[in-house]
């Protein structure tokens, strides 16, 4: 994780305001336009398939005579899918609680105490982030099914709660707060706990509404660990149900149309913080 | 700084939580990894110890380096690309004020979005009677096979990954791109260097950790996919797109020989490491 840093808007250069000629303008709009259109072609697409009545021919994209939401109540309707989505909601939403917690704590201590063992710690969870999952798949696995892991909803969540960069982001974040404060809470007898529940969580608050973002998306849209650990619809999420609808004998509209709905929650949280979300990524390099 | 000497159980108290995580479910797979590739563990969970044989078998196991290969390949095509339309689209942004939020989210979305869901939309567009298709016929050219063509499949797949995922390189190289002073490059135009001359000569030096950052995290991101292929191609057609990280998933969970797995997870993590590695050393040379 590389700390990139940006200028502060006030003394940010607009390039873009030196003259220019008005073609060259133009080009780059048409340029940018062009490249969004490829980016959002596909989503376009699904979109129209998903909405049109089965058998109509949708390629190359032409809008439907009719569009209809049978494909999608179809979709809601299937054995499973809804059950696969609560469980992914329940898989993203723990973590994201229990990540927070514990990553918040695990970098206050980091950051602002000292300890035995400290630093060896410290660049432990640092070295553990070169060695990537699928390396560690197989040990982990039996080792989680050895437990009785298999199938089950601790299984599935409680390993993927180790999470390194979290504990990085928090410490980066909370070096910076003042040493003061922490004096000052402790001179006045507040106890530890008072201390990071009173001053660290409030503080923290932005890292932890970015992190508990990107938790979110990347548990949402995980896909390996749930598949090996996952066996039956109990426990089975949204990413690995699209896959097992992917084998059955479907029409192309009713799998878009799951693709579509399991994309919902994603492209919620994007519209609704895409500035903060993408000031973040440029920021703090979190993937 | 006189009650942190103080109280050095506090701070283990906080960390602990992550800690037992971290010892459970990282470090000890981690070890363990190292340790089960030199057994023959089953699915029963029967083992014995072997030795190098999985890592003799490994080096005679054409499909090890066939996926070796394909891993390569796949990087190769995906690297490049992904560099060039990130650092594209970051340049365009970087060159434009008016509505330049609206294109940056445009160009960002997919990235919010999961690798199964790019799989079965992309998986549509690639099909014989699917998006790309479709075009083609109205320009009255034949049907392109994109999945079932050993030599179009890796190319296809990386179009896949780079549409999914260049949205995030595009925002660290954007940020970089606004941390070059603009002095430097008025000052250089003053001096009558044209367009290409400044980003040759400001732009892209300044650039470079940016560049090298994002060269990185792509580069180990290529080594890992995973999630495309096996909703899009299942490591076909005849193993064209049977990558390293297919190899350990086909190995451990279709026929269940943990111990040859691990091996297989071994060299994914040395690759890993050695990228890692060249990484530190440059960005370290970067920043002194």
């Amino acid at each position: 994780m590389t700390m990139t840093a940006t200028r502060p808007a006030a003394t940010r250069v607009r390039q873009g305001a030196t003259p220019r000629r008005h073609g060259t303008r133009w080009a780059l709009y048409a340029l940018l336009a062009v490249m969004s259109l490829l980016t959002l072609g596909p989503f376009i697409a699904m979109v129209i398939v998903a909405l049109s009545p089965r058998g109509e021919p949708t390629v190359p994209v032409q809008w439907p005579d009719s569009l209809t939401f049978d494909n999608i109540m179809q979709v809601l309707n299937a054995s499973g899918f809804v059950e696969w989505t609560l469980n992914s909601l329940i898989y993203s939403a723990v973590s994201v609680v229990i990540i927070l917690l514990t990553a918040s704590m695990a970098g206050y201590a980091f950051a602002k105490k000292r300890f035995p063992g400290r630093d060896t710690m410290l660049w432990t969870f640092l070295a553990t982030m070169m060695v990537p999952f699928q390396a560690t798949l197989i040990p982990l696995y039996v080792l989680v099914s050895d437990f009785g892991g298999a199938d089950t909803f601790w299984g599935l969540i409680v390993p993927t709660l180790a999470n390194s960069q979290a504990v990085f982001l928090m410490r980066q974040f909370i070096l910076g707060l003042p040493d003061e404060l922490f004096d000052a809470a402790k001179v006045d007898g507040a106890s530890e706990l008072r201390v990071y529940w009173t001053i660290v969580v409030p503080l923290t608050k932005p890292i932890l509404a970015t992190l508990g973002v990107f938790v979110f998306l990347w548990h949402w849209n995980d896909f390996l660990w749930p598949l090996v650990i996952s066996q039956s619809d109990a426990t089975r999420t949204l990413t690995v149900g699209l896959t097992v609808l992917k084998t059955e004998e479907l029409q192309w509209s009713m799998l878009m149309s799951s693709a579509a709905i399991s994309a919902v929650p994603c492209l919620l949280v994007f519209f609704l913080l895409q500035r903060y979300l993408v000031n973040s990524i440029a920021m703090t390099g979190l993937k | 700084m006189r009650h942190r000497l103080r109280d050095p159980v506090t701070g283990l108290l906080f960390v602990l939580p992550m800690l037992v995580l971290f010892l459970i479910f990282r470090i000890f797979p981690t070890l363990g990894a190292a340790g089960m590739s030199l057994t023959n563990w089953n699915i029963g969970g029967e083992w014995s110890f072997i030795g190098a044989d999985n890592y003799t078998r490994l080096v005679n196991d054409p499909n090890f380096w066939s996926s070796l290969r394909a891993t390569m390949v796949y990087t190769v095509i995906y690297v490049p690309l992904v560099m060039a339309v990130s650092l594209g689209t970051a340049l365009l942004l970087n060159s434009i004020v008016f509505l330049r939020g609206l294109f940056r989210g445009m160009l960002f979305l997919p990235y919010v979005t999961s690798f199964v869901f790019a799989g079965i939309i992309w998986r549509w567009i690639y099909e014989f009677d699917g998006l790309i298709n479709g075009v083609l016929a109205k320009l009255d050219l034949g049907p392109v096979a994109f999945m079932e063509r050993a030599e179009l499949v890796l190319p296809a797949l990386a179009l896949v990954s780079c549409w999914k995922g260049f949205g995030y390189s595009m925002l660290i190289l954007l940020a970089g791109l606004k941390a070059i002073p603009g002095s430097y490059l008025e000052a250089a135009k003053v001096d009558g260097a044209g367009p290409w001359q400044r980003f040759r000569g400001i732009t892209l030096p300044l650039l470079k950790p940016a560049l090298f950052f994002v060269l990185v995290i792509e580069t180990i991101a290529s080594f890992q996919v995973f999630d495309t292929i096996y909703v899009m191609t299942g490591g076909g057609p005849a193993k064209a797109s049977y990558t390293l990280i297919y190899g350990i998933f086909e190995r451990g969970f279709r026929f269940w020989e943990f111990g040859y797995a691990a091996t297989w997870g071994m060299v994914l993590f040395a690759v890993v490491l050695v990228v890692s590695l060249i990484q530190r050393r440059f960005v370290g040379k970067e920043n002194t």
